[in-house]
């Protein structure tokens, strides 16, 4: 049986044109995806029951058991923290926001480690943001800034910009720029018609200086700024000014060096200069498949697009203080729940320490580096293969995820409904 | 030797996401890209294993020679063992600094340690299943 118009459950991109085969209740065959799509699709190797750590090893336990040691965990500690959530769907994320109220805890999502600084500079400027089929059909300029989408979203080219036809265009390939700002030759930057090559950490002055340039003031510029020459700025400037519709695409190349949110404010507001002349956006190239969908589900029911602090009795924001890493820096939290994320591979590894040290339950599907450092790990379906839900594209657009195979396993929304009712019984609220 | 250090994704990196305790994921992630004229200046090949070193903490990694980084900035795809060199501190915006970190380089004949080495060095217990 082949299954069409399937969403894929990996990247931001969320591909929703993928082609499966099904054979017997297994996928068999896959179309229209990437490799890195492919692989997650064709995974076979997952955690088959809950276990729990007990005498320094790990035995297997029923779910009950599983979901009563959690409850008991969180409901017990006085700074739990709720942490993951982009890997799974926004029916389950609501249920997290609930568990997160009824406990005083800490929600925060792997927003916090990726594109936390691009809200923060939203917040402080506004965003000119688009939809990616607006870009796919109208930018004739297409501008990458510190990302490397050949390798982290690998059909974000093919499906929206430079490979991708667009309505308003003849020959969209030869009659489309594509310029490539990073600090190394990356993939991306091999197939841009302008490679701009920054010294590390000279986002801001190069984006300055375009933002002089574009306003008309080049001659404050520097014969060099951050390792790029000035004809090389002139040359883009001029290249936007020609462009009747751009669409700058940015990364964590540009969110994560120094400077943080002031390098994507500056951006923003270059992209608001530049609009005085031509048409231009900028969109972040958000990671996980629901990362933004988590964004839209705090913001609705707390508020606040991420790190939200119940502790006070209501919804608390300052990031900073009450983002995931600066909580684990001060060792605050005194018991964890991570769901639908890997902190054991991608937080620094002092951070990891203290997740290690205090009880922590990890709720996936796979073995990961995080299943280390937890006392309970739950497996749940995987979301957009067994189980449907909703998830945002990296544009904001809503996408419903498939279910394509039948399981046993209990979803992410089931066992944390579980979770949650056992709390409420032990907090007496029940 | 001085460095700056820059992480990033990469398709193989990516396509073991599902697979993190796996040799492939290991060889992915543990990976360091470097100019050849670095290696060089290092006196060693492409291939061959160096201690890099931050403020945060320490991690033996692989070579590998690329045309692709400038002289003095080396690449590592995000994960476990460049997160072993990275600190906590997030300057109050909550990010840590996953892409600028100074770091030392010395060729080290010391083994890549696995990933599950490295979360019970922070505390864990591996779960060995197959
Ligand atoms: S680009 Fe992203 S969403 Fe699209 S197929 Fe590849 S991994 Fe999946």
């Amino acid at each position: 049986m082949i299954i069409h118009d399937v969403p894929c459950p990996f990247c931001g991109c969320l591909c929703d044109d993928v082609s499966l085969v099904v054979e017997k209740n297994r996928i068999v065959g896959v179309e229209n995806c990437c490799a890195i799509g492919n692989a997650k699709f064709l995974s076979k190797t997952r955690l088959k029951h809950p276990i729990i750590r007990r005498d320094g090893g790990w035995v297997e336990v029923s779910y009950e058991e599983a979901i009563d040691e959690t409850a008991k965990i969180l409901a017990e500690s006085i700074r739990p923290l709720l942490y993951g959530w982009s890997g799974t769907y926004g029916e389950a994320q609501v249920v997290g926001v609930h568990l997160a109220e009824e406990l005083g805890a800490l929600i925060d999502s792997t927003t916090s480690v990726c594109h936390n600084p691009s809200i923060l500079a939203i917040q402080e400027v506004g965003h000119p943001g688009t939809t990616l089929g607006q870009v796919k059909n109208r930018a004739d300029l297409v501008i990458y800034w510190g990302c490397n989408p050949i390798e982290a979203h690998p059909r974000h080219l093919s499906r929206y910009t430079t490979y991708a036809d667009g309505y308003f265009f003849e020959n969209t390939v030869s009659d489309r720029k594509v310029v490539v700002v990073d600090i190394r030759r990356s993939e991306a930057a091999k197939i841009a018609d302008e490679f701009i090559q920054v010294t590390p950490g000279g986002d801001y002055h190069v984006l300055s200086a375009l933002r002089a340039m574009v306003r008309g003031r080049g001659d404050v510029v520097p014969g060099s700024v951050a390792g790029v020459k000035k004809e090389q700025l002139e040359r883009l400037v001029a290249l936007c000014m020609e462009a009747k519709y751009i669409g700058v695409f940015f990364g964590l190349g540009v969110s994560m060096t120094r400077g943080k949110y002031k390098n994507v404010r500056n951006a923003i507001e270059l992209v608001s200069e530049i609009s005085r002349k031509t048409k231009c956006t900028i969109s972040a190239m958000r990671g996980h498949y629901n990362v933004y969908g988590f964004n839209e589900v705090l913001t609705w029911m707390a508020g606040y697009p991420f790190a939200v602090d119940f502790s006070r009795g209501i919804a608390f924001y300052n990031p900073g203080e009450t983002t995931v890493i600066d909580l684990l820096e001060r060792k605050e939290p005194d018991a964890s729940l991570i769901i639908a994320s890997d902190p054991g591979a991608h937080f620094p590894y002092s951070c990891n320490e203290h997740i290690a040290s205090i009880p922590s339950i990890q709720i996936d599907p796979c073995v990961n580096a995080t299943t280390a450092l937890c006392r309970v790990q739950i497996p749940v379906a995987i979301t957009g293969i067994e189980v449907a839900g909703t998830a945002y594209r990296m544009d904001g657009v809503p996408i419903r995820m498939k279910k394509v195979l039948e399981t046993e396993y209990p979803t992410d929304q089931e066992i944390l409904e579980r979770i949650y009712a056992k709390v409420r019984e032990l907090n007496g609220n029940g | 030797m001085t460095f700056i250090l820059t992480t990033g994704r990469t398709v193989a990196q990516g396509s073991f996401i599902e697979h993190k305790i796996s040799k492939g994921y290991q060889r992915a992630t543990s990976l360091l890209f470097i100019h050849p004229m670095d290696l060089f200046c290092l006196g060693i090949e492409s291939g061959d294993r160096v201690r890099v070193t931050g403020d945060a903490g320490e991690i033996v990694v692989t070579t590998e020679a690329s045309e692709d980084v400038p002289e003095k900035t080396v690449f590592m795809a995000l994960g476990p063992y460049a997160n072993a060199i990275t600190g906590g501190y997030t300057h109050s915006t909550g990010m840590p600094d996953y892409k600028e970190i100074p770091v030392s380089i010395e060729p080290t004949d010391d083994p890549v340690i696995s990933v599950w080495d490295i979360m019970e060095k922070a505390g864990g217990v591996r779960y060995d299943h197959t």
